[in-house]
C-alpha cells in the first residue's frame, strides 16, 4: 500500500482548549460590548442548511457556506434562544476555563432552571440545547468536543497502536493487548485528550459491523496485514470519525472502509470520506477525501460468485440508491456504475455473506486479495 | 293604550302578503273565528311558543306604538303567569296615553276596524291582526273574554271586560267599573290556551330582549312564569321621530292596490287620482300613460275595470319615475344602537353602521342598519359537554364539571324596529351575514364566535318571503345593501381584533425581554466579570427604547391603513383583505 503524502497538521486540527476559550470569551466579550454602547446584543453564527452547504471539490468534502444569521435579542421570536446561547456559552466558557467536559445531556440538566419571577423553563427539551451547541460550534469554528462536549460514544479501536489518556493518570495502552473487544472509542478524541503516541500498521481499516469487527480479530487480521481495525457498529459516530482523521492526517495511514453492499453501507463510506450535510461545518475535522472502498461491490458478487448469498432491495434502497448517483463525490465512472448495477439488479449483499465461502475467506482471501491489488472504488 | 288612529291593523298587501279585500270579504261570508282556524299559519299563531311569541309581539307593539304616537316615553310590564298545562294568563300594562272610554269598544273590539288598508308608513305591525286579533284568540281558546283596564289623563280610569261577536265582528262590553286610583295607561289581560312557555331561541325572553336593544327609549319589565322578573332600563330619553305616512310610489304598486285605492279616492278621474295618490306622479307620466293605454284616462277612478287597472300598471312599467322619496325612513341612529348595545348585551366592543336610504324594485324606499357587538358577553350563550366528559362514564359530577357555558354567534334580525325570531334560515338577513368571509376580519369561525350581529331593515314595505312575516325575502338591491354595512362594520371589527392581537403582543414582548435579561445579565457577568447591575440598566433601556420605536411603527403603519381605506370604493361589493 502506498502511503498518501505526508501534509502539514493544520490548526484548527491542533488547537487546544486555551484557544478555543478564548473565542467563547470574545463573545460574551462583545454582547457586553455591545450592551455598554447601546447597541442591540446580537450572537451571530452560520447560517445550516441545505441552502448554505456546498460540496468543496478542491477539499474534496461537504462544507457550510459563508451566510451567517444573527440572532438579536430584541427581536420576540429571537429573545429566548438568544438567552439560551449566553447560557451555553457560559457552561462552554466554564468547562474550558477548569478542564471539565459533559455530555449534551447533562449540559442540558446542568442549566435547565426556571427563569426567575416566570413559570418558564430556560430550556424545555434537550433539542433546544443540541441547537444551541451548534450555533456555539459554528460561531467559534470548531467542534463541540473542543468545548468540552461530548455526544454518546460509539465504536471500537483494535490493532498496534499505542495511546495515552491524558486526562487519566496519563495511562498508556497498546489497543493489540486489550483483548479481543479493543477499545471503546471515546466521543471525544482531541489530542490533548487522548494521544496517539505510536503506531505500527500500513493502513486503517473501517468497518461496518461489528461482526465483522470481530471475525477480523478472531482470524488474527489485523496482526498479519499490519492493519489497525475500526468497527463503527453502523454510521459512524463523532469520535470514530475523529480518530480515522486523525490516523490519517498525523500519521499519514490510508483508510480503506469496508461496509455492506448496499446504499446504506456506501452512504457510511460517503461519510467517512466526504463528510455529512448534517456536520457541514466539521468535515475539516472529521472527514477523509482520500479514503478507499474496498467493498462489498456488486462485482464482488460476480467475481466470487455470490449472487444465492444477495437479498432483494427495497424500494427505499433503490430511492437512497438513486440519491447517492446524484452526489459530486460519486460521480466517478466507476460508481456510477456500480450503483446503475444496484439499481438495475435490485440486489444488495452483506459483509457476512462472504461467509457462505467459509468463515475466514475474507480474511484471508478476499481482504488480502482485494488490498493489494487495490481493487477499490 | 291605543288611541282609534293607531290600532286600525296595518295589512300590508301585497303578492305575497294578505289581501286586505279578500280579508274583509271572508268575514262577511264566514264567521271571523272560523278564519282565525283557518288562517292561522298565514297569522303567525302556530305553534305553541310561536304563538306566544307572537301574542306578546301584537300586545307590546301595540303599547311602543301608542306611547310614541302620544310622546310617551315607553314603559311596559309583561307578566306571564302557569294556570295549568298549555293554559297561561298574559297581562301587559303600559304607561300610554290611554283609550278614551267611548272609544274602547271600536279599537280594541273590531278586527280590521274603519281601516285604510293602503297607509303606507315604516311600521313595526307584523301580521296587523292588532289586539283584537289576540282577544278574539283568547276567546277562540278559553272562552274567556278580555280584562281591559284604560286610564287617559281627562278621565277616570276604567275597567271592563271585553268580548267579540265573532258573526258581527263587534265588541261585546261587560263588567263595567271605576277606578278610584289615579292610573295613566292600557292595561290588558287575558288567558290563552295552546301555547308554551320555553326559554331559548324564540322565546317571549329573547323576544323582549331584542325589543329592549331596538327601543332603548323604552323600559320593558318582563315576569315569566317562574316569578323572575327581568328588567331592561331606558337608556336613552329621546323618542323615535314619529314616521310619515307617505304616498305609494308608482313603481311598486300592484292591480289590486290599483283597484282598492282608487275605491277610496275623492278624485274623480283617474288622472287625478293617480295623481293625487301617487308619489312622483306628474302630468309628464300622466301623458305617456295615456298614450300606452285603450281607455279614457279621465274616466271615474270608482269605474275603474281589473283589466284596465292591469294597462295602467303596465304602462307605469314603461314609464319612467323619479325614485321614491326616502326622506321618511326613520332608523334608530348609529349612537342609539351603540348604547343600546353596550347595556344590553355588553360586549367588549361594537361598530354600528346606518346606510343613506335606497330603493328596491324601484318603488319601495328603504335603509339599513347594522351592528357587531364583540367579545364581553356578545353572542348567544350555549352549554357545551366536551367529548371527553361524554366518553367518561365514572361519575356524574364528573360529567357536570365538564359541561361549560360559551358564547357562540348569533344573528339578530329586525324589519322596522321589530325582532325577526322565526324562519331564520330563509331570511336574507342570515344570508347575507353567512356569506360575509368573516375569516378576513381575524374572525377564524363566526359560528362559534363570540359575536351579536345586529341588522334592522327599514321600509315602508318589508318584503316578506311569505305571510308569516318572519323572514326577510331576498330583494337584490337589500341584499347588497346589507351586505355593504355588513362589510364595513366587519372591516372596522377586522382591524380592531388585529390591533388588539398586536397590544397584546406589545404586552408579551415587554415581558419576554425583562425576564430574560436577568439570565442573560447574570451570565455574561460570570464570564466576563463585567458589572452586572450596570449591564441591566442598560439593557433596560434599551428595552424601552425598543418598544418605544415599535409603537412608531405601528402609527405609521396604522395611518397608512386608515389612508387606505378612503380609497375603498364605497359601491364595490368584493371583500378587501386586511392586511396584518
Amino acid at each position: 500500500m502506498v502511503k498518501p503524502k505526508k501534509q502539514e497538521l493544520e490548526k484548527h486540527e491542533i488547537e487546544g482548549a486555551k484557544e478555543i476559550q478564548g473565542r467563547v470569551y470574545d463573545i460574551a466579550k462583545n454582547i457586553v460590548h455591545q450592551i455598554e454602547n447601546e447597541h442591540t446584543p446580537t450572537f451571530s453564527t452560520k447560517v445550516r442548511g441545505l441552502s448554505n452547504v456546498y460540496f468543496d471539490e478542491k477539499k474534496g468534502f461537504i462544507q457550510l457556506g459563508d451566510k451567517t444569521v444573527t440572532r438579536p435579542f430584541l427581536n420576540l421570536g429571537a429573545a429566548r434562544k438568544f438567552m439560551q446561547t449566553i447560557l451555553v456559552t457560559e457552561k462552554c466558557n466554564e468547562y474550558l476555563k477548569h478542564s471539565k467536559t459533559a455530555s449534551i445531556r447533562e449540559i442540558y440538566y446542568e442549566l435547565k432552571h426556571t427563569v426567575a419571577n416566570t413559570k418558564e423553563n430556560t430550556f424545555d427539551a434537550q433539542e433546544e440545547s443540541n441547537d444551541v451547541i451548534v450555533d456555539i460550534e459554528h460561531s467559534v469554528s470548531t467542534i463541540r468536543e473542543k468545548l468540552g462536549l461530548q455526544a454518546d460514544p460509539k465504536g471500537a479501536l483494535y490493532g498496534d497502536i499505542t495511546l495515552i489518556d491524558r486526562k487519566h493518570n496519563n495511562d498508556e495502552f497498546n489497543c493489540k493487548n486489550l483483548g479481543r473487544g479493543g477499545w471503546s472509542i471515546m466521543s471525544r478524541l482531541e489530542p490533548d485528550e487522548i494521544e496517539i503516541k505510536d503506531v505500527n500498521a500500513d493502513f486503517v481499516l473501517v468497518v461496518e459491523t461489528s461482526a465483522m469487527y470481530g471475525r477480523l480479530i478472531e482470524e488474527n487480521y489485523p496482526a498479519k496485514n499490519r492493519a489497525i481495525l475500526i468497527g463503527v457498529s453502523g454510521q459512524a459516530a463523532r469520535g470514530a470519525r475523529r480518530l480515522v482523521h486523525r490516523l490519517r492526517y498525523e500519521f499519514n495511514l490510508p483508510v480503506i472502509v469496508f461496509t455492506d453492499g448496499d446504499p446504506y453501507g456506501w452512504y457510511i463510506y460517503s461519510v467517512i470520506k466526504s463528510g455529512s450535510m448534517a456536520l457541514a461545518a466539521h468535515s475539516k475535522f472529521l472527514a477523509v477525501p482520500d479514503a478507499k472502498y474496498v467493498g462489498m461491490t456488486l462485482t464482488d458478487v460476480e467475481e466470487y460468485g455470490l449472487y444465492n448469498v444477495t437479498e432483494k432491495m427495497k424500494d427505499g434502497d433503490i430511492k437512497r440508491a438513486k440519491e447517492l448517483m446524484s452526489y459530486d463525490w460519486f460521480k466517478s465512472p466507476e460508481w456510477q456504475k456500480e450503483l446503475k448495477l444496484a439499481i438495475d439488479k435490485k440486489i444488495r449483499i452483506e459483509q457476512q455473506a462472504l461467509a457462505n465461502k467459509s468463515l475466514d475467506f475474507v480474511a484471508k482471501k478476499y481482504l488480502p486479495e482485494k488490498i493489494e491489488k487495490e481493487i477499490f472504488l | 293604550m291605543s288611541t282609534e288612529k293607531q290600532t286600525k291593523p296595518e295589512v300590508q298587501v301585497s303578492k305575497d302578503g294578505i289581501d286586505a279585500n279578500v280579508l274583509f270579504s271572508e268575514f262577511k261570508e264566514h264567521s271571523v273565528a272560523d278564519f282565525f282556524k283557518k288562517n292561522r299559519q298565514m297569522l303567525g299563531l302556530y305553534g305553541k311558543q310561536r304563538t306566544l311569541t307572537t301574542i306578546i309581539h301584537e300586545l307590546v307593539t301595540n303599547s311602543l306604538d301608542a306611547c310614541e304616537e302620544a310622546g310617551i316615553l315607553p314603559e311596559i310590564e309583561i307578566k306571564l303567569f302557569e294556570i295549568g298545562e298549555e293554559y297561561y294568563e298574559i297581562s301587559v300594562i303600559d304607561n300610554g296615553p290611554g283609550i278614551p272610554e267611548n272609544k274602547i269598544g271600536s279599537a280594541l273590539g273590531k278586527l280590521l276596524a274603519g281601516t285604510k288598508f293602503h297607509r303606507l308608513v315604516q311600521t313595526r305591525g307584523q301580521q296587523g291582526i292588532g289586539v283584537s286579533g289576540i282577544i278574539l284568540f283568547s276567546q277562540i281558546t278559553t272562552g274567556k273574554p278580555t280584562k281591559v283596564i284604560s286610564g287617559t289623563s281627562k278621565e277616570k280610569a276604567v275597567s271592563l271586560e271585553m268580548s267579540i261577536d265573532s258573526k258581527t265582528n263587534s265588541p261585546k262590553i261587560t263588567n263595567k267599573s271605576y277606578l278610584d286610583r289615579k292610573f295613566r295607561g292600557t292595561a290588558i289581560k287575558a288567558k290563552f290556551k295552546e301555547i308554551q312557555y320555553k326559554k331559548g331561541q324564540g322565546s317571549v325572553d329573547e323576544y323582549l330582549r331584542r325589543t329592549a336593544i331596538s327601543n332603548p327609549h323604552a323600559t320593558i319589565i318582563f315576569e315569566d312564569p317562574f316569578q323572575e322578573v327581568t328588567k331592561y332600563e331606558r337608556i336613552i330619553k329621546t323618542l323615535p321621530k314619529i314616521p310619515q305616512q307617505v304616498k305609494p310610489h308608482p313603481k311598486g304598486v300592484t292591480v289590486d292596490e290599483m283597484l282598492s285605492l282608487a275605491r277610496y279616492t275623492s278624485a274623480r278621474k283617474v288622472s287625478s287620482y293617480l295623481m293625487l295618490t301617487y308619489d312622483r306622479f306628474g302630468q309628464t307620466a300622466i301623458d305617456s300613460i295615456s298614450k300606452m293605454i285603450h281607455f279614457d284616462i279621465n274616466k271615474d277612478p270608482k269605474k275603474l275595470t281589473w283589466e284596465e287597472a292591469e294597462e295602467i300598471i303596465a304602462a307605469i312599467k314603461k314609464t319612467k319615475f323619479i325614485a321614491p322619496n326616502t326622506n321618511n325612513l326613520v332608523p334608530i341612529g348609529e349612537s342609539f344602537i351603540e348604547k343600546s348595545l353596550k347595556a344590553i348585551v355588553s360586549p367588549e366592543f361594537c361598530f354600528v353602521y346606518t346606510r343613506k336610504p335606497s330603493v328596491y324594485r324601484g318603488g319601495y324606499a328603504f335603509q339599513v342598519e347594522v351592528a357587531l357587538a364583540f367579545g364581553g358577553n356578545a353572542g348567544r350563550l350555549v352549554s357545551v359537554t366536551s367529548p371527553k366528559a361524554k366518553n367518561r362514564k365514572d361519575s356524574l359530577e364528573k360529567e357536570e364539571d365538564d359541561t361549560k357555558d360559551v358564547r357562540v354567534s348569533e344573528i339578530i334580525r329586525y324589519a322596522n324596529k321589530s325582532p325577526l325570531l322565526f324562519d331564520a334560515g330563509g331570511c336574507a338577513i342570515t344570508k347575507t351575514v353567512q356569506s360575509v368571509e368573516w375569516k378576513r376580519y381575524g374572525i377564524q369561525n363566526f359560528e362559534s364566535a363570540p359575536i351579536t350581529v345586529f341588522v334592522n331593515l327599514i321600509s315602508v314595505h318589508i318584503p316578506y318571503t311569505s305571510a308569516g312575516k318572519s323572514a326577510i325575502a331576498d330583494e337584490e338591491e337589500i341584499l347588497a345593501e346589507i351586505k355593504l354595512a355588513l362589510m364595513d362594520v366587519s372591516r372596522r371589527l377586522g382591524r380592531y381584533i388585529i390591533d388588539k392581537k398586536k397590544e397584546a403582543e406589545k404586552i408579551e414582548k415587554r415581558k419576554v425581554f425583562a425576564k430574560y435579561a436577568p439570565e442573560i445579565v447574570q451570565a455574561l457577568s460570570r464570564i466576563t466579570g463585567a458589572n452586572a447591575s450596570s449591564l441591566q440598566k442598560k439593557l433596560d433601556k434599551m428595552v424601552l427604547e425598543k418598544l418605544k420605536m415599535d409603537d412608531l411603527e405601528e402609527e405609521i403603519e396604522k395611518n397608512n391603513r386608515h389612508k387606505g381605506k378612503d380609497e375603498i370604493e364605497e359601491d364595490v361589493i368584493e371583500d378587501e383583505v386586511i392586511d396584518e
